[in-house]
């Protein structure tokens, strides 16, 4: 299990370091590769519904579908490069330092070291890196990448919590979440890349 | 069942719309729909508690209080749509794009409704998820390549809005397993669930989950998207966003603070008082700054779901005059943004420099604006000066004067503020050149019944619909 943690963390700090969409979008893909072998060790019952329901949730709707989803948009985008933190050393020592207090936090709230408290640092840091790629982009395709990032990080975190949703909830959550890549692609077709460049949607009507 | 049969028809008439031949008969659906609705929701008001769906959901005194409020608005705005369906924008296009639109807005509808019902955090986590989805694609209009901006920054907030109530959720349930219990998010086993002292997951998730529902009620420090949302999107949206679901978001932070105010109650206290002081600053400058209509409306609206955050911040004394302003604050919001629309139209401008006259030159439209003005800004006899009276006699109750200070400078800045821009628009010169405007009386049938339940529950609040108040103000007050 740690094995599997500790991939994922690098998948979730490495690509904020390479300027490329296809690294990004590779990393969201073995995210969800990897939530689904943690997913696997954590309910190995493959005879339960709720297990299939999981695994599809993870590694073919966040492994595969959000990814593919967000890919031919960022193709015909064709930038060159697409960081999604600035390129500088401010924000690439944040992007540490949120790592280092994930896993400060982990060590605080799961008093016991092991596996548990090792998800609830890994987690920590999904969501918060997803956090701080949201508040650096203002293209629609960024944001999209770090909503999905944080995701990503909320559902760790739910498969760690010991508690198993209702295979109805779970179906329901899942239906939500391919609605959400749905209304994302709407979006990426009809947006400008710099949305907020775009938009100025506080100026005045005069 | 009555509640259940409510909460469905919506889902029904979206098939309807759905099948063949449905694109018609698309507005006359959403009609019917949205009164059967209401009407059943009105007749749910008396009926009494039950458990549904396996207990998932269940009808309580707070659904039955705020069905009513909610599906008679969203019956208001379907035959606002109906007499408009001509021009208004909401509506415009293709008939497939028409189609598409009401089915979005009976997914609304129905998942509000859902969320009123809900008996179990994650389902009515869900149904918030489901309106968000629905909503988003009304807010863009054909006209305004903005509001396509201004739609995708209302899902982006909302996603992380209802992604933090996740995360919050998350920690509560880690939480109860920590004390060795079987986790359940069901609003009528919670309380026995965390009965104990609190822990610092518990803590952390009633956090995050106030914090998450502030975003998705448009508080401060993330309520940028509102601003954007509300002024971009067709007018019969912003009704629907400010009155519908604002109160179904609303309704799930009314079920946290009565689940966790027991064992966590300073937190939810302070980080309610902070957000609501928070946010009535933020829109207040706000107000003092813009001119556009909508705009202004939006930032009131900010400031209004400031007042309720305060409010609900207080431990006892506050609850009624909450839930009395909550219900007024709906019924402002949806006579005021329908009657921007008409104003809109009219002047072809949403500047309030621009606007003059109107009691001339719209006559209806004038009275609705200033009448609505009165009932935003809490003069009496409206029901919004009665909450907001209870909510300061609760700070001084509670002996949070420097709040209560504050709270009397920025409600009188915001007054003044508001006053300053929308008052010319009423009584100013009219332009003398435009030719009278024809006005449909059905057309401002909604906003005439909006504004008498607005003076009904100011003047005399009927004991029926006072009783249910006092009822959810005992769950608020943890008793």
């Amino acid at each position: 299990m740690s094995a599997l943690l500790v991939a994922l963390t690098a998948v979730m700090l490495l690509p904020l370091f390479l300027g490329s969409w296809r690294v990004s979008l590779v990393g969201l893909a073995a995210q969800g590769a990897l939530l689904a072998a943690i997913g696997y060790r954590l309910h190995p019952d493959t005879a339960a519904p709720a297990t299939w329901v999981l695994l599809v949730d993870l590694a073919v709707v966040r492994g595969l579908i959000a990814p593919l989803a967000l890919r031919p948009v960022a193709v015909v985008t064709r930038q060159a490069r697409h960081d999604i933190i600035p390129p500088n050393l401010l924000s690439w020592t944040l992007a540490v330092g949120m790592v280092l207090v994930a896993f400060r936090f982990a060590d605080v709230v799961e008093p016991v070291a092991g596996d548990a408290r090792m998800m609830v640092g890994v987690a920590a840091t999904g969501v918060l890196l997803g956090l701080l790629v949201l508040s650096t982009q203002n293209g629609p395709l960024g944001q999209m990448i770090g909503v999905l990032r944080l995701e990503n990080g909320i559902a760790l975190f739910e498969l760690g919590s010991g508690a198993e949703p209702a295979i109805g909830v779970h179906v329901a959550q899942l239906v939500v979440f391919v609605a959400t890549l749905v209304l994302f692609r709407w979006y990426l077709h009809t947006l400008p890349v710099d949305a907020a460049a775009a938009a100025a949607p506080g100026e005045e009507a005069a | 069942m009555i509640h259940l049969a409510a909460a469905l028809a919506p889902w029904l008439g979206l098939l309807a719309v759905a099948a063949p031949g449905g694109a018609r008969r698309a507005h006359a659906i959403l009609v019917v729909v949205a009164a059967a609705t209401a009407g059943l929701a009105i007749a749910g008001a008396a009926a009494p508690d039950e458990v549904l769906a396996g207990g998932y959901l269940r009808v309580d005194a707070t659904s039955r209080l705020f069905a009513p409020v909610i599906d008679v608005i969203f019956f208001g705005v379907a035959v606002h749509l109906w007499t408009r369906a001509g021009g208004a924008a909401a509506l415009v296009g293709t008939p497939a794009r028409r189609r598409r639109r009401v089915m979005l807005i009976l997914a609304f509808g129905g998942a509000c409704n859902l969320v009123l019902l809900g008996n179990d955090l994650m389902v009515m986590w869900l149904a918030l998820e489901v309106s968000t989805l629905a909503a988003a694609p009304l807010i863009v209009r054909l006209d305004d390549p903005a509001s396509r901006v201004a739609s995708w920054r209302y899902l982006l907030f909302s996603t992380v809005a209802l992604g933090l109530v996740l995360v919050g959720l998350g920690c509560v349930t880690r939480s109860v397993h920590a004390a060795g219990l079987e986790p359940s998010l069901r609003l009528d086993e919670l309380p026995g669930l965390l009965a104990g002292p609190p822990d610092a997951w518990r803590q952390l998730g009633v956090g995050l989950i106030v914090l998450g529902l502030a975003t998705k009620l448009g508080l401060a420090p993330m309520y940028s998207w509102l601003p954007d949302a509300y002024e971009r999107a067709p007018s019969s949206i912003t009704a629907l966003l400010g009155a519908v679901q604002f109160n179904a978001a609303l309704i799930v932070l009314l079920r946290v603070v009565h689940v966790f105010r027991p064992g966590s109650g300073a937190l939810l206290g302070g980080e309610l008082v902070t957000l609501g002081l928070l946010s009535m600053v933020a829109s207040t400058a706000s107000l003092i700054a813009t001119r556009d209509v909508k705009r202004l409306l939006a930032y009131a609206s900010v400031n209004h779901g400031g007042v309720i955050a305060i409010g609900l911040g207080l431990h006892r004394e506050a609850a009624y005059g909450v839930l009395l302003y909550a219900m007024s604050n709906a019924f402002i919001k949806a006579i005021l943004f329908l009657t921007a629309e008409k104003i809109e139209l009219r002047c072809g401008t949403r500047d309030a420099r621009a606007i003059a006259g109107l009691i001339k030159d719209l006559p209806y439209s004038g009275v609705f604006l200033m009448v609505g003005t009165f009932a935003l800004l809490g003069l009496p006899p409206f029901s919004s000066f009665l909450g907001e009276l209870l909510i300061l006699s609760a700070l001084v109750a509670s002996d949070e004067l420097l709040v209560f200070a504050a709270f009397c400078v920025l409600i009188t800045m915001s007054f003044v503020a508001t006053g300053r821009t929308i008052f010319p628009m009423i009584w100013g010169q009219a332009p003398t050149d435009r030719s009278p405007a024809r006005q449909s009386a059905l057309a401002a049938l909604p906003k005439l019944v909006f504004l008498l339940v607005l003076i009904v529950l100011g003047i005399y609040v009927p004991a029926p619909i006072n009783d249910l108040i006092l009822s959810v103000a005992t769950t608020l007050e943890g008793g």
